[in-house]
């Protein structure tokens, strides 16, 4: 696949939130705030500017802050693996009407991991991550907790394989939470550096979709355990994750629930699913626009009031964020992250599990497809052609893999509604930001 | 009137590789690699605060 980048100079994206007016500086990073007639100006019209403020202009582009050349830098490129999402459960205890893994059984039949495959797929890790000393593992399902034997025993071998070999790693679990009980929220707390806790928001938003076997609404069972366990979990790292499809277009309203309910790390997502009345379609972009800007004004509102809270997506690091190789580098899936299923069988992501197609190979056989390896190897900013003028390409990198390939049958193929939903988000964490930063300065006065 | 509201902050390493898998960061969907730290130097500024 032909990988050549752009040199892009001059890319500047212009936008408005309320009366604010914003310049985003594609090839530096850099975020400005500006009146009505330099954005204007900066936009192209035929604005005729101060001397004062073209020198403003002038001194930014000198300094290399505003219409800056793209970098030239490369995608890393490394053979170390850094990080696997075991599927320790292919089998759930909910019955999820949107749920991408066919309700936890991914289209096969239903099970879960042995310890001996656990343990292959962490000494294959461990084989396979060279000089890297920080590696990942995320314990995903179905529901992972229905196998929380294999978990256990898989931290506690995975931990000491690791310190013999002067490595450390650093573990995620996902889950719907049914399950948490109090031994196992200690045991959270004492080894998962992160925690995902599925939860949709209000509780008829959460029930029309998350049911358990039997069919009835999960929320009434899950809201206190997981409450509970973000109580007991300190300054540890948790989210709260949510999914909104076609029928909770008003989503805002579940985060501000999620936020109202004591939860300070939030994630919110839109569902990727093709089930008629639960998908997000082209004409709901309007109406999801307008939400994430409600959410954006309460956000800052509250954050302000000193009562704020983390909303992932609004949460851009445009000072300390990643380097510009990690940016064009996509997500690693594939190259760097894989996903073992109960069998072995390593794929690149969860969201390609069970797929034969994409099958890359066996912790048991120890060795990575090289021709599917290379392929995904090879992904980055500069393969996926349709991100080169967009603004937003070193913010979100070319998005997600598996989505741009359910969607368009390609990797490297942008779905342009996802693209969307992802710019605006990016401008409403903008301008979350710069309203911090004129709170902060003002404390200063 | 223009007025910068944030840049990045100068890096003393680039390509370390020590940043996370993006994925595995908090959601399992859709990643904005812009919202990660910077993994070494947020490392790094732990270990100069705890001095």
């Amino acid at each position: 696949m032909r990988c050549s980048p752009s040199i892009v100079t001059d890319m500047i994206h212009v936008f408005t939130y309320g009366e604010h007016f914003y310049v985003y500086d594609t090839g530096s990073g850099a975020l400005h705030e500006c009146d009505e007639r330099t954005a204007r100006y900066l936009k192209g019209e035929n604005i005729a500017l101060s001397e004062e403020e073209l020198s403003e202009i002038g001194a930014l582009k000198r300094e290399g802050l505003l219409s800056a050349p793209e970098t030239s830098a490369r995608p890393l490129k490394s053979s170390e693996i850094k990080a696997l999402c075991l599927h320790v459960s292919h089998d759930c205890n909910f019955r999820c009407a949107y749920c991408f893994a066919d309700e936890g059984a991914y289209h096969a039949a239903r099970e879960v991991m042995s310890l001996d495959t656990a343990k292959a797929a962490i000494d294959f890790l461990l084989r396979e991550s060279g000089k890297r000393k920080v590696l990942e593992v995320d314990f995903f399902g179905g529901e992972p907790l229905m196998n929380l034997g294999v978990v256990k025993e898989t931290v506690y071998y995975a931990k000491e394989r690791a310190a013999a070999l002067g490595k450390k790693f650093l573990f995620t679990t996902t889950t719907n939470g049914l399950l948490l009980d109090d031994e196992t929220v200690k045991f959270f707390n004492e080894e998962m550096e992160n925690v995902v806790l599925s939860l949709d928001g209000r509780k008829e938003v959460h029930d029309a979709v998350r049911k358990t076997v039997n069919g009835k609404g999960s929320f009434d069972a899950v809201i206190g355990k997981i409450k509970k366990f973000v109580r007991s979990r300190g300054d540890k790292h948790y989210y709260v994750r949510g999914t909104f499809t076609a029928k909770n277009l008003d989503f805002s309203k579940d985060v501000l629930f999620l936020a109202d309910e004591g939860f300070d790390s939030i994630s919110m997502e839109p569902v990727v699913t093709d089930i008629p009345d639960l998908a997000i379609r082209e004409e709901h972009l309007p109406v999801i626009e307008k939400e994430y800007e409600r959410l954006c004004d309460e956000y800052i509102r509250r954050e302000a009031e000193g009562r704020g809270f983390n909303f992932f997506h609004f949460n851009i690091d445009l000072e300390g964020g990643p380097c510009l190789q990690k940016k064009v580098s996509a997500c690693g899936a594939g190259n760097e992250y894989f996903s073992v299923v109960p069998n072995g069988d390593i794929y690149p992501c969860h969201q390609f599990a069970g797929e034969a197609a994409w099958r890359m190979g066996s912790v048991f056989e120890g060795k990575i497809d090289p021709a599917l390896r290379a392929k995904f190897a090879e992904n980055s900013l500069f393969t996926r052609h349709k991100c080169g003028d967009c603004f937003a390409k070193f913010i979100c990198s070319g998005g997600c893999a598996a989505n741009n390939y359910h969607y368009a049958g390609d990797v490297n193929e942008p779905y342009p509604l996802t693209c969307a939903m992802m710019k605006k988000r990016i401008e409403c964490g903008m301008h979350a930001l710069a309203e911090r930063r004129s709170r902060e300065n003002s404390h200063k006065n | 009137m223009i007025k910068t509201i944030a840049k990045p902050a100068e890096k003393k390493v680039v390509g370390c590789g020590e940043c996370r898998s993006t994925c595995q960061s908090a959601c399992k969907t859709s990643c904005t690699v812009g919202n990660q730290s910077c993994e070494r130097v947020t490392r790094e500024q732990k270990i100069e605060e705890q001095k």
